[in-house]
């Protein structure tokens, strides 16, 4: 007979690869999210506009539905599939992405820092740089999932319906729902993740996703009105991305105003790189605040 | 008499119906007296009940002849030195001391003075105007224990007092301990670190699951577990040997050799006629003794026998 | 045979204040203890070595490898169990376990049977499924060292251990040190306030004090030095009477703590020679060992070490 005796044995195996390391995080932070039943259901509903954006080309390209809903045969659109449509759709996908990084956001790292743990992610193989991206990674993919993947897959039913010269002329509509999207996902993962590394209490980091954007425009229309100026619209975000997204999808001629709560202001405009340069500074500002507090140990003054 | 004692008379306490301490008598009197059990089971109970900051079940208590029910007095008869950090934020280490003792009432001239001194006792005057948020683990336990002292209490409470402390100040402090203890003072202390218990305590106090499972001096407390007999390791060449020939006494129980071959660990009924007779067998025998010594004339042994790895983790 | 830890004229700074002083060592223990007042900069050399702080200049080599170059490779080789708190309150002891195990490499499935392999051994038994935030502290203490133990490092970083662990936890925190220790192939940094605690578990110790290394000794040979000097503890007969006949042998005494006695023999005498002398007078030696220098001695003489200089 053998006896085993239970003790401490080094570990012989082989190791994962270095730089697939980052994954883990993801792959955990989505374990436990599939758990909460009203987010998945939130992430669900957010669907349900692209569902019906789909729908609607569907509809246009269908002469019999047209033909259901009254419309005659000559008379091609009911809606037209355009620039506004897909702005719109990015716009209101982008709103519940704002949600969805408000109910997700704050749980991201605060865990980690109530109770040091960062100190156990840092002594390994694995680097400050490594926990952002992997962190930040779980929003991202969320919210690609709820803006453009929806997006440039509205576009290729339009383009399959339409053909592909369609295609070919509009294909700022696909890029600039592409950058667009992942303009809108970087600033607002940055923000979620500086946020959920700066306030402890959830609640009130998720409001402050929110604040931030009034606050912060507030703070801008003050400015304006007291500096008379329009310097003051740099401090308004939805402004800006309102701005990027225009230039995008439209390059120099713009027609449209962005979308929803996306809105370029109207009237005497800035130019556009400081609009851009007011996004970067931003990302900046919430990168050095998430390098202040995502450190393996506190250096005391 | 009872003026010198800190009394528990059939103290019960519970928390709803989690149990805090059950059915307590003791007369606790002056000197180091150390509090020892596992977690849970009544330490910080009984200290919170000997402040006054919680108030008994059942029964009474009376410390140096005050009770409780009088926060004035008891307030200045006791100093009390908590487990956690609790310092409001944004004081430096001097306000700290400083305005409590203002609100014991001192005029500032003698807060001031007092303030000083408690900090010099501790070694904390230089860090003193620094917050206490900056400071490091030992220095707060350092200023925690300053305040407890700075109103010159006749009893002192103190909860883990070493925890985080380097050697050095460990033994400044419980230096510091024993000249309060032989000045006539109580000093209640309590502590995981047994051998340190040893070391400094007169009597020790030994708790497990809400009851007193042993108190008194702590040479007494060993001989009174007399249902163990006394275990003494003894290492020398030729422990078998030795041990054929203390079998043949009566008051011989049980004999061990340690693994390595070096030392016998016995256990006796009788110590004194067992050593006597190991002076005249080593003589005898010619044995080379390397050390003799009591192996559970400690704290630690008592604890074992008393409250056993009840506490281990689960 | 690269030394544990090397120190090679590390310097650390905190914007103008210098913390560790160009600290240069060879560490080869298999259980190396870490002592030092507070301030001596015991937890900046730990982060030092972790990589968590840069040097400022010189460096610092664990088995062989670099910390400033190497310090990807370093980590995967440490196993660190801090001195504060750390853990994810809403994860469950495995979940938590087997996370940190993955980001130091381990395929998914070795990860799981390694978190459970470490739970059995830290003595963790049912609590493992529950959230670590409903721990006690010495469950948390325990996963600590679980989550240190599970990659299967080479070097483990042991920050104060048994803080505030009652008496059979911090028994079974020492008993496990000395079988990790005992292994052979795992080595250990002991960083403790407690000498006692150090004195058991290591057999080298490094002591720092205000950024400099005050000692640096080697336990196993002061045991086996010294000879000469006893503590006894006796009881019955006339003591005066054995103290006088011990002199006359040509011992010097001195009266030790609790009531003890301290002598040291001069070169020849036995100790059965004492023995004859306590039947003689019917005389007990309830306690007698050999002093050596016990850490705290060591300690304390490195303190006073003028300006703290190796």
């Amino acid at each position: 007979m053998a006896v085993y005796k239970k003790t401490y044995r080094p570990y012989e195996g082989e190791l994962t690869a270095s730089w697939s390391r980052f994954l883990v995080i993801p792959r955990y932070a989505f374990e436990e999210l599939h758990g909460k039943r009203f987010l998945t259901f939130f992430f669900l509903a957010s669907f349900i506009y692209p569902l019906i954006c789909a729908l609607i080309i569907y509809v246009q390209h269908n002469t019999s539905a047209l033909s259901l809903l009254g419309v005659q045969q000559g008379a091609r659109n009911l809606i037209s599939i355009n620039v506004t449509f897909f702005m719109s759709l990015l716009g209101w996908q982008s709103v519940m992405a704002l949600f969805l990084a408000a109910f997700i956001g704050p749980g991201l790292v605060s865990p980690d820092l109530a109770n040091n743990a960062l100190s156990l992610y840092l002594a390994r193989p694995f680097s400050r740089a490594e926990y952002v991206i992997g962190k930040m990674s779980v929003l991202a993919i969320l919210m690609s999932l709820m803006t453009w993947v929806p997006g440039l897959l509205c576009f290729g039913l339009q383009g399959y319906l339409e053909g592909w010269q369609w295609m070919r002329d509009n294909w700022r509509l696909a890029s600039g729902t592409f950058f667009g999207a992942w303009v809108w996902i970087l600033v607002l993962a940055l923000l979620a993740m500086a946020l959920s590394a700066w306030v402890k209490w959830k609640p009130a980091a998720g409001g402050l996703m929110f604040g931030v954007f009034f606050v912060a425009s507030a703070f801008g229309g003050l400015i304006n009105v007291v500096q008379r100026t329009h310097w003051g619209n740099l401090f308004n975000i939805s402004n800006l991305i309102g701005l990027v997204w225009v230039q995008l999808f439209e390059g120099s001629n713009q027609t449209t105003n962005g979308a929803v709560f996306f809105r370029a202001t109207q009237g005497e405009q800035l130019p556009m790189w400081t609009t851009w340069a007011a996004l970067g500074l931003l990302a900046y500002i919430c990168l050095y605040m998430l390098r202040r507090k995502i450190r393996g140990a506190e250096v005391v003054r | 008499m009872s003026d010198s004692v800190i009394s528990f008379a059939n103290v019960s306490r519970f928390y709803g119906e989690v149990l805090g301490i059950n059915n307590v008598n003791l007369a606790i009197p002056a000197g180091i007296t150390s509090l020892v059990g596992p977690n849970g089971s009544g330490k910080t109970t009984l200290m919170n009940l000997m402040t006054g900051l919680i108030r008994p079940t059942q029964g009474e208590i009376k410390v140096l002849g005050v009770s409780p029910d009088d926060p004035e007095r008891l307030g200045k008869l006791v100093g009390y030195c908590a487990q956690f950090d609790a310092c409001p934020k944004g004081l430096t280490g001097y306000q700290f001391i400083y305005w409590f003792l203002r609100m014991h009432g001192y005029t500032p001239a003698e807060c001031d003075r007092k303030t000083a001194t408690a900090l010099e006792r501790v070694s904390m005057t230089p860090a003193a105007q620094r917050p206490v948020g900056a400071y490091s683990k030992g220095m707060r336990q350092r200023i925690k224990l300053a305040q407890s002292i700075a109103h010159d209490p006749q009893v002192l409470v103190l909860d883990e007092p070493l925890n985080g402390l380097d050697p050095m100040a460990r033994a400044e402090t419980i230096a510091l301990f024993r000249e309060w203890g032989a000045s006539g003072r109580h000093v209640i202390v309590s502590s995981h670190i047994l051998h340190e218990v040893d070391q400094i305590s007169d009597q020790v106090i030994l708790l497990s699951q809400g009851y007193v499972v042993a108190e008194g001096e702590i040479k007494g407390v060993r001989d009174e577990v007399k249902e163990q007999p006394m275990q003494i390791l003894v290492r020398c060449n030729d422990p078998g040997g030795l041990a054929a020939r203390l079998f043949q006494q009566d008051h011989m129980v049980e004999a061990k050799i340690t693994r390595d071959r070096k030392g016998l660990l016995l256990r006796t009924s009788d110590a004194d006629s067992f050593y006597l007779l190991l002076n005249n067998v080593i003589l005898e025998k010619g044995l080379d003794v390397e050390s003799v010594a009591p192996a559970d004339d400690d704290v630690n042994s008592v604890y074992q026998y008393l409250i056993g790895g009840e506490g281990a983790a689960v | 045979m690269h030394p544990v830890i090397e120190l090679d004229g590390l310097e650390v700074r905190f914007g103008q204040r210098v913390i560790l002083k160009r600290l240069t060592a060879a560490l080869t223990g298999r259980a190396i203890g870490l002592l030092g007042p507070n301030g001596a900069g015991k937890s900046t050399l730990i982060n030092a070595l972790l990589g968590f702080h840069k040097p400022s200049a010189g460096t610092a080599r664990i088995l062989g490898r670099d910390v400033r170059t190497h310090a990807r490779e370093v980590r995967s080789l440490i196993g660190y169990m801090p001195e504060n708190d750390a853990y994810i309150s809403t994860m469950t002891g495995v979940h938590m376990v087997r996370m940190m195990a993955e980001l130091a490499g381990l395929p998914r499935e070795h990860a799981l049977e390694r978190a459970h392999e470490a739970f059995f051994y830290v003595g963790l038994g049912e609590v493992r499924y529950r959230a670590i935030g409903t721990y006690s502290l010495g469950m948390k203490q325990a996963a600590k060292l679980a989550q240190a133990i599970a990659h299967g490092p080479k070097v483990l970083f042991l920050d104060e251990p048994t803080n505030g662990l009652d008496p059979p936890a911090r028994t079974r925190m020492i008993q496990l040190i000395q079988e990790i220790r005992d292994r052979g192939d795992l080595h250990l940094l002991l960083s403790s306030h407690l000498l006692h605690d150090v004195e058991d578990c290591c057999d080298q110790v490094l002591i720092l004090k205000d950024g400099n290394i005050a000692a640096f000794c080697n336990l196993e040979e002061e045991r086996r030095a010294n000879r000469r000097f006893l503590e006894l503890e006796t009881r019955g007969g006339n003591n005066g009477d054995f103290l006088d006949a011990v002199v006359k042998l040509g011992c010097e005494t001195a009266p030790g703590v609790q009531g003890r006695i301290k002598l040291v023999m001069p070169e020849g005498l036995d100790v059965r020679q004492l023995y004859q002398i306590a039947a003689g007078q019917n005389v007990q030696i309830r306690r007698l060992n050999h002093k050596r220098d016990s850490l705290e001695d060591i300690f304390l003489k490195a303190m006073e070490n003028a300006n703290g200089r190796l």
